[in-house]
Order: structure tokens, then sequence, then C-alpha cells
């Protein structure tokens, strides 16, 4: 197995050690004998997005997110014909807004998004930060998710938005309703920085899996790989939240 | 009436926290402020040569030790905080117990290291003769939400520079340099190392390779470290500005003088400070020490006589085995840390890295990911790693993704009992570096004291 995975806007989006999640992904794949290769994205890059198994996309300051903001639009299509063929996508914090509706400024402004994940977001009074423990809808072992949220934007889920997990501990999507990220088709919107997949193996394993399947056409066997380090440094956050696995 | 009351009881204050062992360095100046607000405004106007402000996101501390010293070293009495004390209550506090039994501090000048947060009421009460920033990384944007933030603090205390005051500022970073633009007093220190070669192919975190004044991104010529270089920015052409005091040879050992240009002339100074980060930090030691008007024969006698605080950088001698410890705080700082052990021609160099996550440490241990162990890996002889700290989990996966062995990584939580498992498991002579966040840092030294190991150990 060989997977490619597509890293947008390594430079500019890359807020609180977003890499780590390139890196787990790539440490996963590598130690299963896979093929594992990474092509960075910046402004004005061509990209050939028939050759993409993965697509991971970070935060970013707000100068940093504004450059990339018409760039990113401009690859909108493409990328929403990618995301409904299946191709996974991991999104973080700023990335995550982007791939919403709009995002309204403290001052008003509406700037839009993508609009392929049904989520709106708002500027919020304060920033949300501190760690993050949640109960994901995802299809994995644990169900608990850890991670450090620091954000400023209060996300909120439309009709058809489906979120990531249910919050336990910390904020979450907007600190009210409990929920945390969304996911639609392989698309996985969150605000856990921490990073999230290594302290995730289990979602890390997932984006794997699909890419994968997607790329065989059909369900293709996960080597198994020793999570024992991993789980160690989640059941760190689990503990101090006082919070059993499910 | 009411200053001097503050300053008493401020003082009191200060006496009975240290006698209760809370060594309090900040309730001496909430007690103060609360009965006079203008008590820091009071203190600093009455000191002949003013005060300093020094600020920047790495090497304060040590800057400022240095600093200190050789404004001493010329004869003047400096005020000067201990670590930690950096916020607007620490700042208060280090004026209020500059003097034991007169109302007034006993000194020439402050020489303050300031949080960035701190910057705008610190300046404005103190209205500084002189503010030295050192550079912006980031960190701990759990406390502060992002770079451009800290930028602003810092900015904003500029605005309340002294009539007659300057700016000491890092050529080197753009988003330092940037703070001179326009400013009738600028002195501007450098480095031009062109046998220096920066590490290609690594991987730095971008803070700041936008251009400042119109968000292109820049151009280096030489590029040292993170976004530290020489630069310019191809579309509205700011550039490095030419610094006053120019680093032009350094050799990256400890013991290696330091050769500089003032100006056109060049003279050479001692350096007993491993890694580039450092001589950096003594060029703007140095920078404000000559506009303070120290000459070169007593700042080349006080850097021949310096030695380095508690954790930066500073070897010990535990049961004949030499322990480096070198405190970390984000990534650009341990990235310095990594390439200064690198540098160190010891076959055999164990590592203890101790990550904590309290307030002080910053609770988001994110960064982590953002420091380059994969690249400082490829040239690392074998040695053990023990990851220690509240986080310790978090550190020994982050070094087995990086490509470390697993079997060669012993996690202990513990520090103290990390420390002792080290020094059983290695042998006389072998080399150990210590990396611990700020608490953890606190810790060692509480155990190292008590087990008799740090008489030489000086406060930070
Ligand atoms: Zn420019």
């Amino acid at each position: 197995m060989e997977l490619t995975l597509a890293h947008l806007y390594p430079q500019h989006m890359n807020l609180y050690g977003d890499r780590g999640n390139v890196l787990a992904l790539q440490y996963r794949a590598v130690h299963r004998g896979w093929g594992f290769h990474v092509v960075d994205v910046d402004l004005g890059d061509a990209v050939d997005w028939k050759t993409v198994d993965l697509i991971f996309m970070g935060g970013g300051e707000d100068t940093h997110q504004a450059r990339i903001y018409e760039d990113f639009l401009r690859r909108g299509p493409e990328l929403q014909a990618l995301l409904d063929e299946g191709v996974p996508m991991l999104a973080v914090c700023g990335a995550y807004q982007l791939l919403g509706h709009h995002y309204r400024t403290a001052d008003g402004a509406v700037l839009q998004g993508l609009g392929y994940l049904d989520i709106t977001t708002e500027a919020g009074p304060s920033r949300a930060i501190g760690d993050v423990v949640c109960e994901t809808t995802l299809p994995v072992t644990p169900m608990t998710l850890v991670g450090f949220e620091n954000h400023g934007g209060r996300t909120f889920l439309g009709p058809e938005g489906t979120p990531l997990g249910t919050v336990r501990v910390g904020k979450g999507n907007n600190g009210t309703d409990g929920s945390e990220g969304a996911v639609k088709n392989h698309t996985l919107g969150t605000y856990l920085h921490g990073s999230l997949l290594p302290k995730n193996p289990q979602v890390t394993d997932l984006l794997l899996q699909w890419a994968a399947n997607r790329q065989t056409g059909g369900p293709t066997p996960l080597p198994p790989l020793d999570s024992t380090r991993e789980m160690a440094a989640h059941d760190v956050i689990v503990k101090r939240s006082k919070i059993r696995h499910v | 009436m009411r200053f001097a009351l503050a300053v008493w009881l401020g003082r009191v204050a200060g006496w009975v926290s240290r006698l209760t062992g809370r060594g309090g360095s900040s309730l001496p100046g909430l007690v103060a402020r609360r009965i006079d607000p203008q008590v820091f405004i009071r203190l600093s106007s009455h000191l002949p040569q003013g005060v300093i402000l020094l600020t920047g996101t790495n090497g304060k501390t040590t800057t400022a030790a240095v600093a200190s010293h050789l404004l001493r070293a010329s004869g003047l009495k400096v005020i000067h905080n201990r670590t930690g004390a950096n916020l607007i209550l620490g700042l208060t506090a280090t004026l209020l117990q500059a003097s034991r039994f007169r109302l007034m501090p006993q000194g020439d000048l402050a020489l303050l290291e300031t949080d960035e947060a701190t910057m705008p009421k610190a300046s404005q009460e103190s209205r500084p003769r002189a503010i030295v920033v050192t550079n912006f990384f980031r960190d701990q944007l759990d406390r502060y939400g992002e770079l451009s933030t800290t930028v602003n603090f810092v900015r904003r205390g500029i605005e309340s520079l002294a009539d007659q005051g300057w700016l000491i500022l890092n050529a080197d970073d753009p988003q330092v340099a940037y703070l001179g633009e326009n400013h009738p007093r600028v002195f501007y220190y450098g480095a031009d190392l062109s046998a220096y070669a920066s590490s290609p192919g690594g991987y730095d975190v971008a803070d700041a390779r936008f251009c400042p004044r119109c968000a292109s991104p820049l151009h280096y010529r030489r590029q040292y470290y993170a976004h530290i270089g020489d630069y310019e920015c191809p579309q509205c052409h700011f550039r490095r500005p030419v610094p006053d005091l120019l680093l032009v040879d350094w050799q990256g050992g400890a013991s290696y003088p330091l050769r500089i240009d003032f100006r056109g002339e060049q003279f050479a100074v001692p350096n007993r400070l491993p890694g580039l980060y450092n001589a950096y930090n003594v060029m703007a030691a140095i920078s404000l020490a000559l506009l303070y008007d120290v000459t070169l024969a007593e700042i080349s006698e006080g850097l021949e006589e310096f030695r380095p605080a508690f954790g930066r950088m500073e070897a010990v001698s535990i049961q004949d085995r030499l322990v480096w410890m070198a405190l970390v705080k984000n990534p650009v700082g341990f990235n310095q840390v990594l390439e200064t052990i690198q540098q160190d021609p010891h076959p055999d160099k164990n590592m203890l890295l101790i990550i904590n996550d309290h307030y002080a440490d910053g609770q988001d241990v994110s960064w982590l990911w953002d420091v380059d162990f994969e690249t400082w890996l490829k040239s690392h002889p074998a040695g053990k790693f023990w990851a220690s700290g509240i986080r310790a989990q978090d550190m020994a996966l982050r070094l087995q993704y990086a490509g470390v062995d697993p079997d060669s990584i012993t996690v202990i939580e513990k520090p103290s009992d990390a420390l002792d498992d080290l020094l059983t498991k290695t042998a006389v002579g072998q080399v150990t570096y210590i990396t611990p966040t700020y608490t953890a840092l606190l810790e060692v030294r509480q155990y190292l004291t008590a087990k008799g190991y740090t008489k030489h150990f000086r406060e930070g």
C-alpha cells in the first residue's frame, strides 16, 4: 500500500503542533510497511488531486489565514468533489471553520467558507482554552477522544450537521450545546489540538483505513499495530478528568 | 504619606511571606499597589538613571543576567528582578525591596525583565529610558492566543518610552526590527556569519517568515535559526536594518570567543555560553552596556567572569557525571538546545526530558510536535532517553514518533525518581542533558539542593 497525503498550507496553517497529525498518520502507515508520501500544497501550487489519498489542514493565525483564504476558496470545487468521493480529510480549528458556510467576525463582517460542512461560526466573547475529552460518534474504540482546544470562534451545527462527538470536558464547538466538531462522509472537522492524532490512534487508524479502502475499492485489512504508548498519553488526560473510557 | 505606608506595608508583607515559607514574590507588590496605586511610578521615578525594560520570547533571563553583570562591572548599582517576578506585581515588589530601611530604592537604575503582556502597564508607569527586545517566537499560545497579540503588547509598551529613550532591538528578527521603523533612537544588534550553516531541510515553525510591513513572504540571504537571519522583502523592500553591533564570528562551543564588529571596529570577547541563541543574548547585553558607556575592556572582563543562571545551559557535576541543564519552553528554544547538544562532540549523550503542564509551563503540550526532533536525531549518536514530568507520556510518544527506539526510552513521571534512575544506569564520565519546562526546572533544583549537588548554583 502506498498512500499520499496532501498537507494544505503547511507554512500558514500550522498552529499548535498541528503537524503532529501528519507525523502520526505517517508513523502508523510506515510501521505497517506501507509507503507514505506527504505533498505540501502552498499558495498557488498545482496539485495532481488524482494521486491524493488523504488531506490534512490545520489552523493558523488570523493574518496567515487571511493570506490563504482566496487561494483556498478557489480550490473549493475541486476539493469538494474529492470529499464527496470519500477522500478522508482532517481539518483542525481554522481549517474546520473554513469548511463551513461562513465565519462572522467580531465586527460583523461575514467571511464565506466552502460550505461543505453544515456549520457556521461566529467570533465568541472569549477564547475557549483547555483540555477536552469527548465521546465520539465515529466507529472506533475507545470512543473517547482527548485533545486541547484554543479557539475564539463559536461553531454551530446546521440541520444537516453531525457532530464529531459530545463534550465531557471542555467547551467544544460553542460551549452550550455539548457538541464538538463535525463529520460528513470521511471528513472530520474538529477544534482538538494536542496534537489530536498521536494521542488518539484509533482515529489515525480510521483515516488510514478509509484511505486504503478507497484506493483498493473494497475492505482492506489494516495490519495490527501496538498502541500502548499512544494510549498511555491518551489516558493521562482521561484519568485527570476523572472520566471512564467508553 | 500614603506612598510611605504602601512601601512599608509592602515590605512587611514580603518579610512575613518569606518567614512563613511562601517565598511570595508578588505579595508585597499586591499590598503596596492596593494602598497606593502610584507606588511603582513613584519608586521608578526616583532612580537617577531610570528603568530599563527587557522583553521578548526567549533569552530574557540570560540577557538580563549578563547585562546587569556588565553594568555592575562598570560600577553602576543595578536593581534586577528575580526570575519569574516579571509581571507588574513582581516588578513593583522588586523596587520595593531594593532597600531594606530607606523609603526609596537604593540603586542607579533598574533592569527589569518584563513579561510581554505586562509591557504596556510597566512602561506606562516607569517611562523607561531603554527597552530591549530579544525576539518573538511562538510561546504559550494558551495564554495570549496568537503571536501578533504578543507583538502588540510590546508595541504599546514602546509608546511610553521616555522622551530621549532608546530601543535596543534584534535586527535579525523581522518583527522585532520592525518595531524600530521610524523611531529616532534605535540601537540594532545582529549577526553576519558567513561560515555558519543553517540547517537546511529541517522543520522550523514559521512564525514570522512574512514581511511585518506588507505580509509578503520574506527572502532570506542567510537564515540562522527559525526566522532569525538576514532578510529582505521582495515586495516593499523592508530589510534587515544595518546592525550597530554585529557578531561576525561564532564557533559554537562554550569556550570560543565571540568576534564582534562595533561600528567598524572589531574586537573579541570571551563567551561561556553554548548555543547561537546565547550568543544573541550576549549581543543584546553588550548593546545595552555600550549604551550605558561601559567600556570594551570592562565588557570583556565582565564576560570572562560571568556564570550562567540556574538551568540556562549550566553544567554541574553529579556523582562524577557531567550534567547540563537547559530550560525548554517553546519549539524554537528547544530546537536551539537540541542544536547545542548536537555540537557537543561527546560520543555518549543521555537525555532527561521533563515536561510539566502547569500554567507557568504552558498547559498545552502541542508545541512538542513542532520541535524538530526528526532532523536532530539523524546526527544524534546512541544514548538513553528518560521522559519525565506530568506529561512524560506525551514526551515519550513524541520521541518514539520521531524515530527513537522505544526500548531506549524510560518513562518515570516523578523527576527525582527519573534522575535517580538515570544516575544508576549511566556510567561515570558520561554526559547527560536535562531539558525541563519551567516548573520542572524548579523541581529538579529543589531535589539537587536537597542532595547537596547545587552549592554553586546561582539564583537566576
Ligand atoms: Zn514587505
